[in-house]
């Protein structure tokens, strides 16, 4: 089991710490933590975007009560923005200050002039830590690779100081938006999990959760409303942190239900492409208003 | 269920999952039966979960692991499940064999007309020469010709910096080392610079019948291209679209057309361009495969139903690209004017637009992507 200091023997406990911590996973989500803390490997959450993936390495955190560190990938991303860095204008004020010829190598390459970046902050941790390597696809094969060797080593490699090993394995989450196929290597390192748009109920409670005091009869009409929207053909469905967007906007604005008057007021927030906003209009709005009440008055 | 009961169970599984081609190594095994050891096997949606999470690691084959967990664990009615892999290798082979009876018949017409003997100016000819009044041996040469011209890819700066004498940065990791011989005094110094990576290339290519034979030589084309390294996305589209990018990395470019006309082809019905780019923007555009690739269109613009679906669509298209080429055989013909609707729609967001009608014109392309360079106007 993993080295935390909280520990969760059944599913149940580890959906029930979740919650507390303001997350509402389904059962699938919560079986794919459970099981990455007790086999001790990284897992990795694929889905639309929108769908929680960051969240839920968040709330694992909090759960575990342990630090949560943050790699986001990019293009380029390389070891010395994700592993470790030397502070070089440090270095090259201490030679100079230092008299001549004193400085040796070993000085100058030592722990006080290391910048750590996340992935080597997460290996040489000595608090339970929980590893979020968020949008994995973004980053290039070549760092891929490097990842693969830290993820079944646990061990970073420096060439001036030596090879530093974990002392307590961290929690690891990968998460991707399928912008590319990643490695087979990394896949076969990894559970998989594919988060799916959460059920209608779990999202109306996902509402009621995220917008305290929302009415309830709002919260079930937005979470309708924004399903018929994901059955659309649009350029980006919205996923739940839109969902909880508009929710919020429609309890400021006080409302009790939806009308297709504020609804064309706040489509921005559910919706981010003008053609996606043109798309809905007119007809097509009054429609997934009128199905939406319906469905949240059954 | 005891422990070596579970064993058995998730082993044999593991044997099902592999004969309807779900790839399962015996490292994953252990992890389910690891997994199966620490949930409660009383409740039916976590061993569901534990074994899908352990056994599977692909989005596309989760749909294949839940018929064979409903077969297995819960013996349900289930339609048969298809073995894949074997599915597969026979359609390649009735793909195969009927192309190679077309390519027969050809032959048997028309024997000895062809000139089989070209000398240095048949050569010329034949970079000249139209693809559609290719005599199958000589497109069989031009196929070869095709390989060279495919190693121009367009290219991109990587973010990633390497030493280089000549490099715009300066190495400061090697700097600080070299620099302890002299006191702190940066004598030496060493250089970096960004790497040149191939740049995404997208290829959707129109295979419907008016386009046939200069599908057949791009798709050539394509396959050289593919070959040349990662980052290559192909597709055909008809009436519908389809993915071809794993057929041409495995196999032989004959037999993924062939598969490709089964599946996006209805023969008689016409092109559906703008469909089959909405369907291109939805599915893969929304996986940001576009964003910042060149994509280059392959078809005569001859579009069934809407053109201002072809022009919505198009500029969608065109934000998400670094640069959209179109490639039109009808341009060959110096009197081509591009009147058909679809074309007309399309061109307003398009970069360049290029004939690819002979091998002279996809020199002509390869040159074009190799220097082709951001739109200026947005």
């Amino acid at each position: 089991m993993y080295a935390g200091s909280v520990r969760f023997r059944t599913i149940d406990e580890l959906e029930s710490a979740l919650r507390e911590a303001d997350y509402l996973p389904d059962r699938g989500l919560a079986t794919a933590l459970f099981l990455a803390l007790a086999l001790e490997k990284p897992v990795l959450l694929e889905g639309e975007a929108g769908v929680g993936k960051t969240e839920a390495a968040k709330a694992l955190a909090t759960s575990l009560e342990a630090r949560l560190i943050r790699l986001q990938c990019y293009e380029g991303l390389d070891v010395s923005h994700a592993v470790y860095e030397w502070n070089y204008p440090r270095q090259l004020l201490h030679i100079r200050a230092a008299q001549e010829g004193t400085v040796s190598e070993e000085e100058l390459f030592g722990s006080e002039f290391l910048i750590r970046r996340p992935l080597l902050e997460a290996i040489d941790s000595d608090e339970p830590v929980v590893l979020l390597i968020d949008e994995i696809d973004r980053a290039d094969e070549e760092f891929e690779a490097f990842l693969l060797e830290v993820l079944s080593d646990f061990q970073i490699t420096i060439p001036e100081l030596g090879t530093i090993r974990a002392r307590r394995k961290p929690a690891v989450i990968l998460t991707s938006n399928r912008t590319r196929e990643l490695h087979d290597a990394l896949k076969r390192r990894a559970l998989f999990h594919w988060i799916g748009h959460p059920s209608i109920e779990r999202e109306v409670e996902i509402v009621m959760l995220r917008v305290p005091g929302i009415p309830e009869t709002l919260a079930k009409e937005a979470a309708a409303f924004v399903r018929g929207l994901r059955s659309l053909d649009l350029v980006k469905p919205p996923g739940v942190a839109e969902t909880i967007d508009w929710a919020q906007a429609l309890a400021a604005l006080g409302r009790e239900e939806i009308d297709a008057e504020v609804v064309e007021q706040t489509l921005g927030s559910v919706l981010k492409y003008r053609e996606d906003i043109e798309t809905v209009r007119d007809e097509t709005l009054v429609g997934l208003i009128e199905e939406a009440r319906a469905t949240a008055n059954r | 269920m005891q422990g070596a009961a579970i064993v058995r169970h998730v082993v044999t599984f593991g044997r099902v999952l592999r004969e309807v081609g779900i790839e399962v190594g015996p490292g994953r095994v252990e992890d389910a039966v690891r997994g199966l050891g620490a949930v409660d096997l009383t409740r039916q949606d976590d061993v569901y979960f534990t074994l899908r999470q352990t056994l599977v690691s692909r989005h596309d084959e989760l749909e294949l692991f839940d018929r064979a967990f409903v077969a297995w664990f819960l013996r349900g009615p289930v339609a048969p499940l298809v073995r894949q892999k074997q599915m597969r290798r026979f359609t390649d082979r009735v793909a195969r064999d009927t192309l190679e009876t077309g390519t027969d018949d050809a032959d048997d017409a028309d024997p000895s007309s062809t000139p089989h003997e070209l000398g240095a100016s048949g050569h010329e000819l034949l970079r000249e020469k139209d693809f559609a009044e290719m005599t199958p041996e000589e497109f069989e040469r031009v196929r070869k010709l095709m390989a060279a011209i495919a190693r121009t890819r367009p290219r991109r700066q990587s973010r990633r910096r390497t030493p280089d004498t000549r490099g715009d940065r300066l190495d400061l990791r090697r700097l600080c080392r070299k620099s302890l011989r002299s006191g702190g005094e940066p004598i030496e110094q060493p250089w970096k610079s960004r790497k040149v990576v191939p740049r995404k290339l997208v290829v959707l290519c129109d295979i419907s019948g008016s386009m046939d034979a200069y599908a057949r030589a791009l798709l050539f084309y394509l396959h050289a291209i593919v070959g040349s390294g990662g980052g290559v996305e192909a597709f055909a589209f008809g009436t519908r679209l389809t993915r071809l990018t794993p057929d041409l990395a495995t196999r032989d470019p004959e037999a993924a057309l062939a598969r490709a006309n089964e599946i996006a082809v209805d023969w008689g019905s016409g092109t559906r361009i703008g469909g089959s780019l909405a369907e291109f923007n939805t599915t893969y555009g929304r996986r940001a495969l576009s964003r910042g690739a060149v994509v280059v269109i392959v078809s005569d613009g001859w579009e069934r139903d809407d053109p201002d679906l072809v022009s919505r669509e198009m500029a969608k298209l065109a934000r998400a690209a670094y640069a959209v080429v179109w490639v039109n055989p009808l341009k060959g013909n110096p009197e081509y004017q591009p009147l058909a609707g679809g074309m007309r729609a399309a061109l307003p967001f398009v970069d360049r637009f290029l004939p690819g009608h002979n091998l002279r014109s996809l020199e002509e392309l390869g040159a074009v992507l190799a220097g082709i360079e951001r739109r200026h106007a947005a």
